[in-house]
């Protein structure tokens, strides 16, 4: 009987399983095989040279190689940070607009910000590269209105990198925004009315109610915008190529660069594992700094 | 016996279904291109001029920003599924023909190749002897500068020599009318590479030779220090230099908007500037690349273009592209003895390869002021290196230059690194 049951768990399951296997795991272990192999992306597969670790090695040396996927890396783990830091902060702080309940035009807000995360990333990326228009961009003249002196935004390895991060942030807060209103509103009112009661003033009901029940938000919040800045791939390729010297070559556009361009499969999927494993070891450090940072492991 | 009728005559319409679609089955040729849509419209006219004498073949046009055309190429373009034909830049030749990508000419074409197209771009489309593709452009590069700026900077002419193109870009600068003398490119491999090159070859010198790099000369040293003073001086302003992925941007904005009085670029941006510009266009002047101190006549870099054919199509999807390109190539698809290509490069103001378009549209060639001054240049054009890993040595080489330009090397790292980058790439790639 149990054995019935457990032929038909798995008849159940194998269609999902299946589907994984075939379309995340097999690729995944096939990109892992490949990145110990020397391998154009055109060629097939029985084509691959077994090399060790050479393209770690590669990827670790002084030469192009190991210069342009170190400078990559840099960018992606900077972006990646300054987005973070700055998306979680300003989506609790509109996150608190909306929900509040003193003024008007909540709603109005919370629709304004959620548009922007439904405009596709290419369009906003073509209208920014235009207001970023050194000479004849609107910021800058906007700028000049009150006597700040031209900017250049995309134009510079200084500027250009965080430029990409103040797209992003524009495009991804409205989302994150209504993560933080979601996680608001499971906070029960009566936390701030005892609070009142006992004297804390709105700061003290901030940080000691509202910020520490937000932490599952704040950390679902955390991991989704690592993943997506981790991803970042449309702002560079349509906008800056990678450019001015390597300043935005990010990860995903550099192995594609390597990869698919230059055909180097090998080498590209070697990338990509240390790209994946970057990604696990910063994903598990946020878990652990929320469960070191969670009341119940006091 | 009725249900046996029945059967007999189905299996009967069904075998003369089959037989008719077998002879009346098209040939789907698809053409992946970087074109813009004006032009793109302007082959799809092409294109159905073709299929009215050929209604066994179908052609669809499907055009990408450059940028993206040698990742669709890699990606979709080489699979049997990806478009049976493509328009490449010359430097991708040895990479793709290595993967086996791109299908050989058949025998008949290339002979006509052969006996109608200049040897040095015939040896362009070649890998080892092995015609890969129909030659069709061909572009150099010179020096275009805005002759309103040059009055108001009083400079009577172009820059002949170095010296004199140091002295005017510093004449044009004006820093507050944000307006620079000399506008470089960066984030554009080829944008970066081609004007350094043409730079290079008219001090003299030259990227690789038989295969290996030698960016270490003398030569090459004066063109590193040229860049830097360049800088240095304020006469070029890196942050009005960028381009994005249609090969458009900044750089060719402030050249279009005035603010750029020269800047070295290929015969191929004339409808760019003439769309961006519209009367104005007329203030626009060519001129041969400035000689170096080591040079002797002004040169510059050459590089072609040729349309390819998918190694992976089927037999007759090949065979299809190749007649559907001989026709488009040939001299009886275009006006009074030129090309249907021709016709179509002409339009974007990009110099045709083959000898009888160039007789063909001689008198336009000649007529054109600004084309003019690129076809005075190509005499003395030295072909850009063909190697392999040459995408690899191009992005290396340009990382180093947008370095000067953004003061993040001094000319002289910049040229070791270059230099020991390109011997590790090339050396590499050989392999």
């Amino acid at each position: 009987m149990q054995r019935s049951h457990q032929l038909s768990a798995a008849v159940m399951l194998a269609p999902a399983t299946g589907l994984l296997a075939t379309f995340i795991i097999l690729p995944m272990l096939l990109t892992i095989w490949l990145s110990f192999h020397s391998w154009s992306s055109q060629t097939g597969f029985e084509t691959a040279q077994f090399i060790g670790l050479q393209n770690f090695f590669d990827l670790a040396s002084s030469s192009s190689v190991g210069r342009d996927f170190k400078t990559a890396l840099g960018n992606t783990a900077f972006y990646t940070v300054l987005s973070v830091a700055i998306i979680l902060p300003l989506s609790v702080g509109l996150g608190l607009l909306v929900h509040q309940t003193i003024a008007p035009g909540g709603v109005v807000l919370r629709t304004i910000l959620f548009s922007t995360y439904m405009v596709p990333m290419i369009a906003v990326s073509l209208v920014f590269s235009k207001l970023y228009s050194p000479t004849e961009g609107p910021l800058n003249q906007m700028l000049g209105w009150i006597g700040v002196p031209p900017q250049t935004w995309l134009s510079a390895p200084q500027t250009a990198l965080v430029s990409i991060v103040l797209l992003n942030v524009w495009q991804q807060v409205g989302y994150f925004t209504v993560l933080a209103v979601a996680g608001l509103t499971q906070i029960p009112q009566s936390l701030f009315d005892a609070a009142k009661v006992d004297g804390a003033n709105a700061l003290q009901r901030f940080t000691s109610i509202t910020l520490p029940l937000l932490g599952n938000t704040l950390l679902f919040s955390a991991v989704i915008a690592v993943i997506n800045a981790v991803q970042v791939f449309e702002p560079v390729a349509l906008i800056t190529q990678g450019g001015p010297v390597n300043a935005t070559n990010v990860l995903t556009y550099h192995i594609r660069r390597v990869g698919i361009e230059r055909a180097q499969g090998g080498l590209g999927s070697a990338m990509a594992v240390t790209l994946m494993l970057a990604l696990i070891v910063a994903i598990t450090a946020l878990f652990a700094l929320a469960r070191a940072r969670s009341p119940r492991s006091a | 016996m009725h249900l046996l009728k029945v059967i007999a005559r189905a299996a009967g319409t069904v075998a003369v279904l089959l037989s008719t679609t077998a002879l009346v089955q098209a040939e789907d040729v698809s053409f992946l291109t970087h074109w813009a849509p004006e032009t793109v419209a302007k082959l799809e006219a092409a294109a159905a001029t073709y299929t009215a004498s050929h209604p066994d073949t179908t052609i669809t046009v499907r055009a990408v920003p450059f940028g993206d055309l040698l990742t669709t190429l890699r990606t979709s373009g080489g699979g049997a599924g990806g478009a049976t034909i493509a328009g490449i830049y010359d430097a991708w030749l040895p990479d793709l023909a290595k993967d086996a990508l791109v299908a050989p000419v058949p025998e008949a074409i290339a002979a006509d190749i052969k006996s109608n197209w200049p040897a040095g771009i015939v040896g362009a489309a070649s890998i080892d002897g092995t015609l890969y593709g129909i030659p069709n452009e061909i572009d150099v590069y010179a020096l275009n500068y805005n002759k309103r700026l040059f009055e108001e900077a009083g400079i009577a002419a172009p820059p002949a020599t170095w010296d004199e193109f140091l002295a005017d870009a510093a004449k044009l600068t004006d820093a507050s009318k944000g307006q620079q003398g000399f506008g470089m490119i960066n984030s554009w491999a080829a944008g970066v590479l081609h004007p350094f090159s043409s730079l290079l070859v008219s001090n003299g010198g030259d990227l690789i030779v038989d295969g290996a790099p030698v960016l270490d000369s003398p030569a090459a040293t004066e063109t590193f220090a040229l860049y830097e003073q360049l800088i240095k001086s304020g006469s070029s302003n890196p942050s009005m230099a960028t381009a994005d992925a249609n090969t458009t941007g900044p750089f060719l904005d402030n050249f279009v908007s005035g603010k750029t009085g020269m800047i070295i670029m290929a015969n191929w941006w004339e409808s760019a500037l003439k769309a961006g510009m519209g009367d104005a266009f007329a203030d626009i002047a060519t001129a041969p690349i400035p000689v170096g101190p080591s040079g002797d006549v002004p040169r510059s870099i050459s590089y072609s273009w040729m349309t390819v054919v998918n190694a992976q199509a089927s037999s007759e999807e090949q065979a299809a592209a190749w007649d559907f390109l001989a026709w488009l190539n040939g001299p009886e698809s275009g006006p009074d003895g030129a090309s249907a290509m021709a016709d179509i490069l002409m339009s974007m103001g990009i110099l045709p390869s083959r000898t009888s378009d160039i007789t063909a549209f001689a008198d336009r060639l000649g007529s054109d002021a600004f084309l003019k001054g690129y076809t005075e240049t190509l005499a003395n054009a030295k072909p850009f290196p063909v190697v392999l890993g040459g995408q690899e040595f191009s992005e290396a080489l340009q990382q180093q230059l947008e370095a000067i330009q953004f003061g993040q090397a001094t000319a002289v790292d910049a040229q070791a690194t270059a230099q020991a980058d390109a011997k590790e790439i090339l050396e590499r790639n050989a392999k």
